[in-house]
């Protein structure tokens, strides 16, 4: 047995520690919400009727469905601008390529609300375009619905397909091309039969990041959607609704929530299983030689697509310094929304930089020793610690924030309220981020370094932390500013968990948003987006090195 | 500087016995190789010894002291791994102290070890460099210098030249058994080049699938292999199955296919089941009319196949019953069709036909 515990004895430790964490706060919360699905309005007997009443109403099936077409729609979208997005960048000469990869995946740290508010500010009722547009006597008709929440997660969420696609086009050695055209078949068929297959796997695993991300995000749609049922906003609304909360429906649509989700992961899974390439260039594929006239075409088409992903972004922040009057924009220079927004209070951004703080922090410290058990202590253990890590991904923000408050708004451990509960919730839902993080650079750290150290007299424990995590040291870095950064513009289990002291930015924007001060929201908007870009850009040279292979 | 026993260790990964019962005994000062193609087990063999490899049996004793109960970093033995492993965080100097500030040694001496061993192999000069900054070869030569400034017991080293080009790695290996010299360390190299293990060894294991076949001076593992598998792993050679069908005292007749060989065979061998093996370069081509040296016997064929490779000619000659011979020569190809070709019954090794 002692035997057992020195072989395996560091293992077990972290697997203990991650379990328990996991257990307490990931799965019991959602055991939580399957339980209220299933008991009755008294809340003592076990009963499907809930099912039953939600999935016999037209409302919510609708719900279900247009969740899953935006989903869908969204996903589908996002692979065919991403995917040539990609080409173009891996493999032409385009013009300021560096900037456009940096500026492309942009959207992943920011807030997406803030784009689909962007949207509305400019496409709404009284956009400033459809404004424009009327006066010159075209029709337009406003943004809102299905149609406007998929082009805002298509153009926030693309980035998880072109990152992995970049990568997946660059790992492809430059002989398999060129065994190709050397057995002749001309470049499209090349294309089509080699070089697509190839990156099939990368892209797909984007392409079910963008249909996860679509299918549980509720920012976009809050804004967006107007009187279009959407599930994630559903759920919430039953749960926090103004008339009767409603935990045992809400408990039903989180149910359905995750089973959309463990449905595309399975099916992602299944695509791929036969697929498995061991890509390593070598020697990556040369730049291709096209026609002049044909670059400028793909430079075009990547900064257009790039530009229109960011223009959102930039409208609101320019938006945030004009002024007001009431709801009625007025071509003037202010900071009046900003006075206003911090006349109210400091707390806010206060609260945001102190909870992302604490979150990445509790992320890093759980979530690298178990990338390092997966990565170097392969055994049935670690597999299954490698499962379980990365299920958070599969459950919404919202569905965790209810699954949190009923499992710890009453009983032992009451935690509803507090900073606590919504730093656990963070963590929980960023974990797979830094675990993936620290698998893929240790992935590049030869084993062998850390033998070495043993074998000249240093013990493991000193050996991990004088030559890995310094060697670890920027991963770890790369992969805590993305946590922060995805924290403070976290909006779907915060607006669930958050208490009148703990208000982030984010609810202040979408409180701002509930109300009419279109200007006090733009401003909160800026904040965000300077709290996201600003440690992003401080650390932007690590995180080149490591954001690609994090994904 | 220590004697090493391995006492009949075995580990298993899955179904696969990646070392079966090896037992070997090193000496105090001796260069001891470890040879074998990839999967036989050699690496892992090493690795036990340093500790990075658990047993599922049997025990290995540094001099008297048993070690394989003994955590890896606690064992004194200085590893040299494959890819050098050099710490790219630190430069070549702290490389080289890296083991002896584990031991909590006074800053001085540790000063004057690491400079001794960076002079050792001639980097002297080159403790502030960067790892990023030095070639493949002057890594290697940092691996070693942190490896020996511990003054380990054993210098451990696992395929330490595979990585640098041929022409390098000849002058490394003289490099590295000079050091040994020395020094008078224990070494134990692990390596699938016969050539390398030929050239740098006091004494061979070849092992296969987790077992080691022979253990002898390298001499003694070319000119008399115990096997068919050592005869063909190290060196080429013409390995022929035959029959023994005369025996006179030590000289036997061994029919092969349709041809007859005579052979020295050992008197403790009793079996009429044997293999022989015919090193090319112990075979003579013979021009017409010329007399084979006294002793030797001649078999006729057809040549086949001539390689010209410089310093050697390879002739591939078909025996009369088809049975294809290898024969190296230095003399350029100049022979074509029926040739003769002599052999020395007295170097034909035969071996026990396993089957």
């Amino acid at each position: 047995m002692t035997a057992v515990f020195a072989r395996h004895g560091f293992p077990i430790a972290i697997g203990a520690i991650a379990a328990a964490f996991l257990g307490l706060f990931f799965l019991y919360p959602v055991l939580s919400v399957f339980g209220a699905s299933v008991l009755d309005p008294t809340g003592t007997a076990f009963t499907w009727r809930n099912y039953a009443v939600v999935l016999s109403s037209p409302f919510f099936l609708q719900a279900l469905g247009n969740s899953l077409v935006v989903a869908a729609a969204a996903t589908a979208l996002a692979i065919l601008l991403g995917v040539p997005f990609a080409f173009c960048v891996a493999r032409l000469a385009v013009a300021g390529k560096s900037a456009l990869l940096a500026l492309a995946a942009l959207p992943l740290v920011l807030p997406s609300f803030v784009s689909a508010y962007a949207l509305v500010l400019m496409f709404g009722r009284a956009g400033i375009v459809t404004g424009a547009l009327r006066a010159v006597g075209l029709p337009f008709e406003s943004i809102y619905g299905l149609k406007g929440i998929v082009v805002a997660y298509t153009l926030t969420l693309y980035p998880y397909v072109v990152l992995p696609a970049v990568a997946a086009f660059k790992s492809i050695d430059a002989s398999v091309e060129e065994a190709a055209q050397n057995l002749g078949a001309p470049r499209g068929r090349t294309l089509r039969t080699v070089i697509l297959p190839l990156a099939l796997p990368s892209i797909l695993a984007g392409g079910l990041l963008v249909f996860i991300e679509a299918l549980e995000n509720f920012g976009v749609p809050f804004v967006l959607a107007e009187d279009t049922p959407i599930l994630a906003v559903e759920a919430f609304k039953l749960f926090v609704g103004e008339t009767a909360d409603n935990p045992a429906s809400a408990g039903v649509l989180g149910v359905l929530l995750i089973a959309c989700t463990v449905i595309a992961l399975l099916a992602q899974r299944a695509a791929l299983a036969r697929r498995r390439y061991a890509t390593m260039a070598r020697r990556p594929a040369p730049l291709l030689a096209v026609s002049p006239s044909l670059r400028r075409l793909a430079g075009i088409y990547c900064w257009a697509l790039v530009g229109a992903a960011l223009v959102p972004f930039a409208a609101v922040v320019v938006i945030s310094f004009l002024a007001f009057k009431g709801p009625v924009l007025q071509y003037a220079f202010s900071l009046g929304n900003f006075a206003e927004l911090f006349q109210r209070s400091y707390r806010p951004l206060a609260n945001t930089v102190m909870l992302s703080l604490a979150a990445a922090a509790g992320a890093t410290l759980i979530g690298v020793p178990i990338g390092y058990v997966i990565v170097r202590r392969r055994s049935r253990l670690s597999a299954l610690l490698d499962v379980v890590a990365t299920a958070p991904f599969a459950v919404a923000g919202t569905v965790l924030g209810i699954g949190l408050i009923l499992a710890y708004g009453r009983g032992y451990l009451i935690l509803t309220g507090t900073a606590l509960i919504m730093i656990v919730a963070y963590v929980v839902r960023k974990l797979p981020f830094s675990v993936r993080a620290a698998s893929a650079i240790l992935h590049q750290i030869d084993p062998s370094l850390e033998e070495a150290s043993i074998n000249l007299g240093v013990a493991p424990l000193p050996t991990f932390l004088r030559v890995t995590v310094p060697l670890m040291l920027g991963g770890i870095v790369g992969g805590s500013v993305l946590v922060f950064v995805t924290v403070a513009s976290e909006l779907s289990s915060t607006v669930v968990l958050y208490s009148g002291a703990w208000t982030t930015m984010t609810v202040a924007m979408f409180q701002a948003l509930e109300g009419t001060s279109a200007g006090v929201a733009a401003a909160a908007a800026t904040v965000l987006i300077i709290v996201t870009i600003l440690p992003v850009a401080l650390v932007y040279r690590l995180l080149r090195r490591y954001e690609l292979s994090a994904l | 500087m220590t004697a090493i026993t391995i006492d009949g260790v075995a580990r298993s990964f899955g179904e696969v016995r990646a070392v079966d019962g090896v037992s070997l005994v090193i000496r105090d000062g001796e260069f001891f190789t470890l040879l074998g193609p990839s999967g036989c087990g050699k690496t892992t063999l090493l690795r036990m010894v340093a500790g990075f490899c658990e047993l599922d049996r049997g025990r290995i004793l540094f001099g008297e002291r048993r070690v394989d109960t003994v955590a890896p970093h606690r064992r004194n033995t200085g590893m040299v791994f494959q890819n050098y492993a050099v710490f790219p965080n630190l430069d070549v100097g702290g490389n080289v102290a890296y083991g002896l500030k584990a031991r909590k040694l006074a800053r001085e001496e540790i000063a004057g070890k690491a400079e001794r061993a960076l002079k050792l192999v001639r980097l002297d000069g080159f403790a502030r460099r960067w790892p990023h900054q030095l070639s493949g070869g002057q890594l290697q030569r940092v691996a070693i210098a942190r490896a020996v400034a511990i003054e380990p017991d054993v210098l451990l080293l696992d395929e330490p030249l595979s990585n640098l080009d041929a022409k390098l790695r000849v002058e490394m290996r003289g490099e590295i058994r000079a050091l040994q010299r020395t020094l008078g360390i224990t070494v134990i190299y692990v390596t699938h080049d016969q050539e390398e293990a030929l050239a740098i060894s006091d004494r061979i294991a070849v092992m296969r699938a987790g077992r080691v076949e022979q253990v002898d001076a390298p001499r003694v593992i070319y000119e008399a292999p115990a096997n068919g598998f050592v005869a063909g792993f190290v060196g080429a050679t013409n390995l022929l199955r035959g029959v023994v069908v005369r025996r006179d005292g030590e000289v036997a007749d061994v029919l092969v296919g349709a041809t007859t060989l005579r052979a020295r065979l050992p008197r403790q061998m009793s079996l009429d089941r044997v293999a022989l093996s015919l090193r090319p370069e112990a075979l003579r081509l013979i021009a017409d009319g010329d007399a084979p040296p006294p002793g030797w016997r001649v078999l006729s064929g057809t040549l086949e196949d001539v390689e010209y490779l410089g310093a050697l000619t390879r002739f591939t000659v078909r025996l009369a019953d088809g049975t294809p011979l290898s024969v190296m020569a230095l003399t350029p190809p100049v022979a074509s069709g029926e040739v003769a070709v002599a052999y020395d019954p007295a170097r034909v090794v035969v071996l026990e036909d396993k089957a």
